[in-house]
């Protein structure tokens, strides 16, 4: 059902229609415990994320920043509120569904490119395949193609850059061919040369009408975003 | 999957490696046990049938003990009156009934003690195995005897050559040499009963009656019926088995216990690695969710490197237990009593089966929990650790 329902959301991106929500965000609060304390790290933000929008999320360190990106991405439950995504809540949905939901439309760029150590490029580009039994090889190379990486696929992580790491990363974000592409810190780890090269590969796929939210502090990305969602405290400046 | 699983074992090497030598080694101890076990039961079994004995006329006393020493070439204080023989012999489900007349004949000068048996012609059926070497013949005459091979070797005798007995004051001629059997009868000096009975003063008695039924099926009838010899008792073959292996079951549940406690710590260590391994890649296994594992897969992955350490380390047990058997064999043959001479360890492809099922059932057991761990971890912990 949930897969229905997103494949016609397919469609709607080689459309580019402009003004169609993708993602709603309802007063997202989010609390954790520290002990007896409890901290707000995110409280009432309400935006939406339209089909094929470009977005960068700033702020100052602990302003929630990670915290929100890992609710759009549902990595996380929110406390209160809830996240709308192609029409449809998902709160309250299982493990299961979130988990569907994760696998299918939403691909994730971890700060630190979350490659595990023991596969190669290519056997990490396929990890998300490994768990929706779907044929992937054509699109991998196809991907490893566009970050330029066709040559290292029988590498292993160890032997990579971090620029090379992280486009990797983004690679395997893309093999289930997702929704939106959520990416924390892109390039908070790397220096300006490979900065810049994620940059343009991240515009390219913008191009491609892919809608993206990043978490940055890095200027240079936050600019070249359409939209920018500041968070301070938990909270949205508008 | 298994490659993921396969390529996560191989990251801590000595750590892997620990853990399949603890599951290797208890795996070894266990397949070494299971195989004894029905080694000896095998092996005792063929020995008892070969001989093709039934049943045993001994006399009253402890009955097993009795059957077992003249199984084992020993003798008996006590003796049967020959009458025995005959009521045997008139039972008409008897095929064969054999008297024996056992004696020690202490050899103090020599510093030993020869076994002398007095038979008849009615033995050679129950004991099949009997080769004689060229030459030989049965008794000719009442001061013939018989040799085993390895009394042939010690009295420097062959067939033909005569022999003084100093200690009984007759003297003998070798009719015949057995060759070598691996049996109690290597060492023993075979003569005519009347003359046995004659050398160790006992006229008209005998030490046992070996019986070889017409029909197998009909022991309890039979045994029941000669049960009435006076002075005598019957031990059937299935209750000195059972008896043997009575005796084997007290050193096979100490060695079980051991077995036991030996699994228990490779388990042990087993679900110590794993659960370390969990800690460790808390972060990895985070990614894994992220990207779209579902609990049940995290579940699957790490139980499949469960079963997958102790089946690895099955393998290397079994293989273990075939290239020290031998040395075991040795070891344990020094503790169980009337061991039979064929080997004891049997490592059939039923052992190594049920040691692989252990192996995993053990992986399994081990792994659940630290999987459990593994599977309930959320997408979002796993990654905010740093
Ligand atoms: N698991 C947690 N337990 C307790 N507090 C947490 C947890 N995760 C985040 N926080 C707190 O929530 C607040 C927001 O954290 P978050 O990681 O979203 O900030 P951020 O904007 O991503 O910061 P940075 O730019 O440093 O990455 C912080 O005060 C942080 O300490
Ligand atoms: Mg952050």
């Amino acid at each position: 059902m949930v897969v229905a329902m997103y494949a016609k959301q397919n469609e709607g991106v080689h459309e580019r229609v402009e003004s169609k929500v993708l993602v709603s965000a309802k007063g997202l609060t989010k609390t954790y415990r520290r002990g007896t304390e409890e901290v707000r790290a995110l409280d009432g933000v309400s935006f939406d994320l339209q089909q094929g929008e470009f977005t960068a999320i700033v702020g100052q360190s602990g302003a929630g920043k990670t915290t929100l990106l890992h609710l759009l991405g549902c990595m996380d439950t929110p406390t209160s509120g809830e996240i709308i995504i192609g029409g449809h809540s998902t709160k309250g949905l299982s493990d299961r569904a979130l988990t569907q939901l994760r696998r299918e439309q939403v691909g994730f760029v971890f700060q630190h490119f979350g490659l595990l150590p023991t596969l190669t490029v290519m056997e990490n580009l396929l990890l998300p395949t490994l768990f929706s039994k779907r044929e992937a090889k054509a699109r991998a190379n196809e991907l490893l193609e566009q970050v330029g990486l066709t040559q290292r696929r029988n590498h292993h992580p160890n032997q990579l850059s971090g620029g090379e790491m992280q486009r990797v990363a983004i690679a395997r974000a893309l093999i289930n061919r997702p929704q939106i592409l959520l990416a924390d810190e892109p390039t908070g780890n790397l220096d300006s040369v490979n900065g810049e090269a994620i940059l343009q590969l991240f515009h390219q796929l913008h191009r491609e009408g892919l809608t993206i939210v990043v978490v940055t502090h890095n200027p240079i990305l936050a600019d070249a975003t359409q939209r920018q969602l500041v968070l301070r405290d938990g909270q949205l400046v508008p | 999957m298994l490659s993921l699983a396969l390529s996560n074992l191989t990251r801590r090497r000595l750590r892997t490696a620990l853990t399949l030598l603890g599951v290797a080694i208890s795996v070894g101890v266990l397949a070494c046990l299971l195989a004894f076990g029905k080694g000896y039961e095998a092996g005792l079994g063929r020995e008892l049938n070969g001989m093709g004995i039934q049943m045993m006329l001994v006399p009253l006393g402890c009955p097993y003990d009795a059957a077992a020493r003249v199984l084992k070439g020993k003798t008996l204080e006590v003796s049967l009156p020959a009458n025995s023989l005959n009521i045997a012999r008139q039972e008409g489900k008897v095929e064969v009934a054999a008297p024996l007349l056992m004696a020690t004949l202490p050899r103090p000068a020599e510093g030993r003690t020869d076994l002398w048996v007095g038979i008849d012609e009615s033995v050679r059926p129950l004991k099949p195995w009997w080769k004689m070497t060229t030459g030989s013949r049965w008794f000719p005459d009442a001061n013939s005897v018989i040799l085993g091979a390895e009394a042939a070797a010690t009295e420097l005798r062959q067939v033909g050559d005569t022999f003084f007995s100093p200690e009984t004051g007759r003297k003998f001629t070798v009719c015949g040499v057995l060759e070598r059997s691996g049996t109690s009868d290597d060492s023993q000096f075979f003569v005519p009963l009347a003359t046995a009975q004659e050398m160790f003063h006992q006229p008209n008695r005998i030490t046992a009656v070996a019986i070889r039924l017409k029909d197998p099926t009909q022991i309890t009838e039979v045994s029941t019926r000669l049960q009435q010899v006076p002075g005598a008792q019957v031990v059937t073959m299935a209750e000195m088995m059972g008896t043997f292996l009575n005796l084997v079951g007290s050193v096979r549940t100490l060695v079980s216990a051991i077995a036991i406690v030996a699994l228990c710590i490779s388990g042990l260590s087993v679900f110590n690695t794993m659960l370390s391994a969990v800690l460790e890649r808390t972060r990895e296994l985070g990614v894994l969710r992220a990207v779209g594992a579902s609990r049940s897969q995290v579940f699957c992955l790490l139980s499949v490197e469960a079963i997958l350490l102790t089946t690895l380390g099955s393998t290397l047990g079994v293989v273990l237990a075939l290239a020290t058997g031998r040395f075991v064999e040795m070891g344990v043959r020094l503790f169980v009593p009337m061991a039979p001479a064929d080997t004891l360890l049997n490592l059939s492809r039923e052992v190594i089966q049920q040691c692989f099922m252990v192996g995993v059932v053990v992986g399994l057991g081990a792994g659940l929990y630290p999987a459990w761990q593994a599977s309930r971890l959320q997408p979002v912990e796993a990654i905010r650790i740093d």
